[in-house]
């Protein structure tokens, strides 16, 4: 039986021979728990999926680096690093005017290590940021800010309360002076609340955690920077 | 069709498109989970992501053979659960869908996961996975990681750990086992 099973975990990932192929699936045929065993080897591949794109991961990927979940965000700061490298030498690029130099400077101001410790250090503030919305909401005391938000529909119980509610929407909200080094609103889903960091034009960083979609998210950032 | 890292089922897909209903059955009982789980995450509802699910696949069959390989298989079977999806929240259209799209009419045996046990397997799976992996023995572990995290070929994993491909073969079965086994001790 588990020389079958291994055949069926190597289909599984697409590396049986064609000629091994038919002998499989006709033995899938006629034996159910084989068939089921093909759906636990999915809900395997479907658990190691969704663990990627889990808040979660974040706790244990801390503790054991793995830039593999980071990597579009580290590209981005990357990015910025490589924006003020090609910056400082537009003056030689335009006196030499070949772009297979500047080809090059992108390449190396990519791949520096500088550009991968920036990429690291911003990424760990916005983690760490994320992680202390999600501790601050376990806690009973939430800080309150005079934010009103009436004019976009949303009302509080309490004035001193940073939680909002609009029908079935509600989310505590968060205003703080932080430089967390994003250019626009980033969000994260933990369970099944969202989280929201938008940077407001004053500097400031504007965070909401709860049940509210990306459309209402920005329609209260919007709100508070007029 | 190519047999490249990004169709690695093309020779499940071929058969299946030349009608070959166990290929089919096998591409199916693969992605269940996954198609399941993301429209889960869409639906938030157990009774409708089933629904949809099964709904997916029997579209899926319908259209095997206009699948040209330009994207890797989940890609298009996510794209059709996403379309079914959007269709479902407006009801009237999802209620007219559900009416002409009917598992009797076809021989394919639509798995459901709509059991406890399943249900339970799945959210410890999901909540756990990590644990479970760490639990693994180093090299199962490792080989474990590379193909499913990262993708990689069993030759590719073969080169990284310069281990021939078939204790890669059988690394990859036995931390799947074993994984399974786990899940099934702490239910």
């Amino acid at each position: 039986m588990d020389n079958i099973e291994e055949k069926i975990s190597a289909l599984y990932d697409g590396e049986l021979s064609e000629q091994e192929i038919d002998e499989v699936l006709i033995m899938v045929e006629k034996d159910s728990n084989l068939r089921e065993k093909i759906s636990k080897y999915g809900l395997l591949t479907s658990a190691v999926k969704h663990e990627n794109n889990n808040i979660q991961s974040i706790v244990a990927k801390r503790k054991k680096p793995n830039f593999n979940f980071w990597l579009s965000n580290s590209i981005t700061a990357a990015a910025a690093v490589m924006v003020t490298f090609f910056s400082l030498n537009q003056f030689d690029l335009n006196r030499m005017g070949e772009d297979i130099s500047a080809k090059n400077q992108i390449n190396t101001a990519i791949n520096s290590k500088e550009a991968k410790d920036i990429a690291r250090r911003a990424e760990d503030n916005l983690v760490d940021h994320v992680m202390q919305i999600i501790n601050n909401s376990q806690n009973d005391s939430l800080p309150s800010y005079n934010i009103d938000l009436r004019n976009v529909g949303y009302t509080r119980m309490d004035p001193n309360s940073s939680i909002y509610n609009k029908g079935n929407k509600n989310f505590t909200l968060y205003i703080e002076k932080k430089n967390l080094g994003i250019k626009k609103l980033r969000n994260w889903q933990h369970k099944d609340k969202m989280i929201y960091v938008v940077p407001l034009q004053d500097g400031r960083v504007l965070t909401l955690y709860g049940n509210i979609d990306q459309e209402s998210a920005l329609e209260i950032a919007k709100s508070i920077k007029n | 069709m190519k047999k490249d890292s990004t169709n690695e089922d093309s020779f499940l897909i071929q058969k299946a498109q030349a009608g070959n209903e166990g290929a089919f059955n096998f591409l199916m009982n693969k992605y269940y989970p996954r198609v399941y789980a993301s429209l889960y995450s869409f639906t938030k509802s157990k009774e409708d992501s089933e629904d949809l699910t099964q709904q997916t696949f029997i579209k899926v069959w319908q259209q095997i053979k206009s699948f040209r390989g330009d994207s890797a298989f989940f890609t298009w079977v996510y794209r059709i659960a996403i379309n079914l999806a959007k269709n479902h929240f407006v009801s009237s259209s999802y209620k007219k869908d559900k009416s002409n799209l009917s598992t009797s009419d076809f021989d394919i045996d639509i798995p459901s996961h709509a059991n406890p046990e399943q249900d339970l397997m799945h959210d410890e799976a999901l909540n756990n996975i990590k644990q479970y992996i760490d639990r693994l023995p180093e090299t199962l572990k490792t080989a474990f990681t590379l193909r499913e995290s990262d993708g990689k070929s069993y030759e590719e994993i073969a080169l990284i750990t310069d281990t021939p491909i078939g204790t890669v073969r059988s690394r990859i079965f036995r931390a799947r086992e074993n994984i399974l086994t786990y899940i099934s001790e702490d239910l």
